[in-house]
């Protein structure tokens, strides 16, 4: 890879000679590199994403995959990417149109009239079987792990997904059902499958889905990552009092976590720092369906420090902040609860 | 064909169908290898990178019960006790995010690496000082999955 990465920024800098630039234009290759690959792999064959071959580039707008690239897919492996500048989304999809050597196709955003109801009947028929019969592409998760049906090339699109339907133009779906998509298995419908008016009346129920996206509410500009609280009463009473109210609540706890424990000797570790940690197993199940990554923010922890002059804090994490670092709004709607929970829960032992 | 370009080709093989994936809020690898084996070339980037593992959590024992499947999922955690002090004394509101944890997932022969991107917090904080400390963090585990995505192609390309 650090091969890759000198080429390309080795043609970069040739690039920036030869035309006498002085500021460096972001390099295409090195983002795809560094963003892409590790789903759709160094030649766009795809895996855990969706293949970025010359069949599927071919049918697309530039400006679908620069709002792919965005939003991304919100609760599917897609993340979104932005924070990343105009210019680096460019340059991305500049070095896909290069490499593959396919033009953009231009579509307007004009929605297609169709009957969504009769779509939906055609939807059941045909699409349903791979896309979902909610459009999900293959029920629940997120397609992080590959724990989907391997008898996909790939995993089918989820074309309810409100990053998808932002993305793509009516008009593009319209040319992809028609003509189908050789790498992904999608066979061409315009062939003896679905004539022009059902292949709209199609477009129109998969639009439908708009309808049903969850709506995410915004984070208020004062959100922080942590909750901190101040306990009036001492260290290992607050201790106490977290453990009470958590069993209360139905949490297990796990045996405690010394903040320092394993990073130094027995004798050095400040026991005046520790991490209540719990759970409760059914709704982490549901949480772990949604998104198979949340390990990285798991086990739930209340962290208790003992400050200089006796003082005491309660520091958890905001869960309305992390939830959304995972770009799923399943998940955003499940971890809003569990804040309420918490919040109960810092409420009673700080009372 | 002889082994050193049989090995050769492997590992460009194996470099390609593995790799890095950096997100606003997450860094993600995947490698194509089984879990056991890359959670010990986890534990052995970081500590080459000057951290100490704290500890291993099991994450699928519980959850199997549940009928939650997965072949393996282990969270490493993992930091350095004078940053772990020094953002436990500067930084309270921090706490919950150290030491830092890699999440180990895997599925038969394919093993993901997930870890938030430190950098993701760093929007809410104005002070260079814990800007700094997020971006080293950063840089350290982007260079830890890349150590990995390589070290397992080594290994395979090795075996071959």
């Amino acid at each position: 890879m650090h091969a890759l990465r000198l080429l390309f920024s080795g043609l970069s800098l040739a690039t920036m000679v030869a035309g006498g630039v002085g500021h460096a234009a972001p390099d295409g290759g090195e983002l795809y590199v560094e963003h892409c690959v590790a789903c759709h792999q160094m030649e766009g064959q795809g895996g855990i994403g969706l293949p970025l071959l010359n069949d599927k580039l071919a049918d697309v707008s530039d400006d679908y995959l620069r709002s792919t690239v965005r939003l991304g897919r919100p609760g599917r492996v897609m993340p979104s990417f932005m924070r990343m500048s105009d210019a680096q989304v460019d340059a991305i999809v500049k070095f896909l149109r290069d490499k593959s050597g396919t033009t953009a196709v231009e579509f307007s955003n004009e929605r297609v009239a169709g009957n969504a109801a009769h779509g939906k009947t055609l939807y059941t028929e045909h699409c349903a079987k791979c896309h979902g019969a909610d459009g999900s592409g293959e029920g629940e998760g997120t397609g992080v792990t590959q724990s989907r049906d391997r008898s996909f090339l790939v995993m089918p699109a989820s074309i309810s997904n409100p990053g998808f339907l932002a993305s793509a133009p009516d008009q593009m779906m319209q040319r992809v059902i028609a003509a189908g998509r050789k790498p992904s298995g999608m066979p061409a419908f315009s062939r003896g499958k679905l004539d022009e008016s059902e292949i709209r009346d199609v477009v129109a129920y998969v639009r439908s889905f708009e309808q049903q996206a969850r709506v995410v509410e915004p984070l208020d500009e004062e959100e922080r990552p942590t909750h901190v609280y101040e306990s009036p009463y001492d260290f290992d009473t607050t201790v106490a009092n977290v453990k009470a109210s958590l069993g209360g609540a139905n949490f297990r706890i796990f045996p405690d976590r010394l903040l320092e424990q394993g990073l130094v000797d027995e004798f050095s570790v400040n026991t005046r720092q520790i991490g209540v940690r719990f759970c409760n197993f059914n709704v982490l199940y549901g949480m772990l369906k949604t998104e198979p990554r949340l390990g990285i923010v798991l086990p739930c922890r209340i962290t208790i420090m003992e400050r200089e002059g006796g003082q005491v804090l309660l520091v958890i994490p905001n869960l309305r902040v992390v939830s959304r670092w995972f770009n799923n709004d399943e998940l955003v709607g499940l971890w809003d609860q569990m804040e309420e929970t918490f919040t109960e829960i810092i409420d009673e032992v700080t009372l | 064909m002889n082994t050193g370009l049989l090995r050769a080709l492997s590992l460009t093989v194996l470099l390609a169908f593995s790799g890095i994936a950096f997100s606003d809020n997450m860094i993600m690898g995947r490698v194509p290898m089984r879990g056991e084996i890359v959670l010990e070339y986890v534990i052995s980037s970081i500590e080459e990178h000057g951290y100490t593992v704290a500890h291993i959590q099991l994450c699928d024992g519980g959850m199997k019960e549940f009928g939650y499947k997965s072949d393996l999922y282990r969270v490493v955690f993992f930091g350095k006790i004078a940053e772990v002090r020094a953002i436990s004394e500067r930084y309270p509101e921090l706490v919950s995010y150290v030491p830092l944890k890699i999440a180990v997932i895997a599925e038969k022969d394919e093993t993901l690496l997930s870890v938030l991107n430190p950098q993701a917090l760093a929007p809410f904080f104005t002070d260079e000082e814990v800007r700094i400390q997020f971006a080293r963090w950063s840089n350290d585990l982007e260079s830890i999955f890349e150590d990995v995505r390589r070290s397992t192609a080594q290994h395979v390309a090795t075996m071959e």
